[in-house]
């Protein structure tokens, strides 16, 4: 059981309660939600915020790959995933992305969990600007996708 | 031919709209496309070395969302996505 969504801030909020609703479920004995947030220092710099930018159609499909192989390399079967990522301006301290899993045991969850957003940092086409205190902006370097 | 360039990240600086467009007489491999996209920074940006980094570091992707070889060529109108390198999360 799958959800993926690319959140445009400009229409809609991001939301763990959503998340934790999708995942709950009496087969699944744990659960973990995953928040990544806007922090306040990048390499010395005093972040404000960051504008994220995504190829939407290419992150989800991403999101489902990453899924999909779940069974054959981690080899965990029974899961609920809820992956969404946000686009458009975040400031300090907001949620940019949001993964919950749940699985019937607890060491399951750690492992997917952790899977999940590593793989997300190397094949999701996701992109993001800092804004920092002296007004100045920069897109970050990144690392070259990879394809799966 | 039309080939609509689709910019992402730091590509999205290229340009006050979303895309770029070429004009380009013949089929064209991506390896060469890449080159016409640093002609324009020479043209457009008098050569700044960041921009054609960005590109030069860039993968491409097709209409159907897939990644797209070198070696892969152009032959009819087209949308080619940039994508420069990522790190969300």
């Amino acid at each position: 059981m799958l959800h993926a969504k690319i959140i445009d801030l400009k229409k809609e909020k991001i939301e763990i309660k959503k998340a934790e609703e999708f995942i709950s479920s009496s087969k699944f004995g744990a659960s973990l939600v995953f928040k990544g947030t806007v922090r306040e220092n990048n390499q010395n710099k005093k972040v404000t915020g960051i504008t994220y930018d995504s190829h939407d159609a290419m992150v989800i499909k991403s999101f489902e790959d990453i899924y999909n192989e779940v069974n054959q390399k981690l080899k965990i079967k029974d899961k609920a995933v809820y992956i969404e990522h946000v686009k458009g301006y975040v400031a300090l301290e907001e949620i940019s992305i949001i993964i919950a899993v749940a699985c019937p045991h607890r060491a399951e969850t750690y492992i997917l969990s952790r899977y999940i957003i590593e793989e997300i940092k190397k094949r999701s086409p996701i992109w993001k600007k800092e804004h920092y205190e002296n007004e100045e902006s920069e897109w970050l370097k990144g690392n070259p996708i990879q394809a799966n | 031919m039309k080939v609509k360039l689709e910019l992402f990240g730091a590509s999205r600086d290229l340009s006050n709209k979303n895309f770029l467009e070429f004009n380009i007489e013949e089929k064209i491999s991506i390896k060469d496309f890449k080159k016409k996209i640093i002609n324009y920074v020479d043209k457009n940006f008098k050569g700044n070395e960041y921009y054609k980094k960005i590109i030069e570091k860039s993968a491409f992707c097709s209409e159907d969302n897939n990644i797209i070889p070198e070696n892969y060529k152009i032959i009819k109108d087209q949308k080619i996505g940039i994508i420069p390198p990522i790190g969300g999360g």
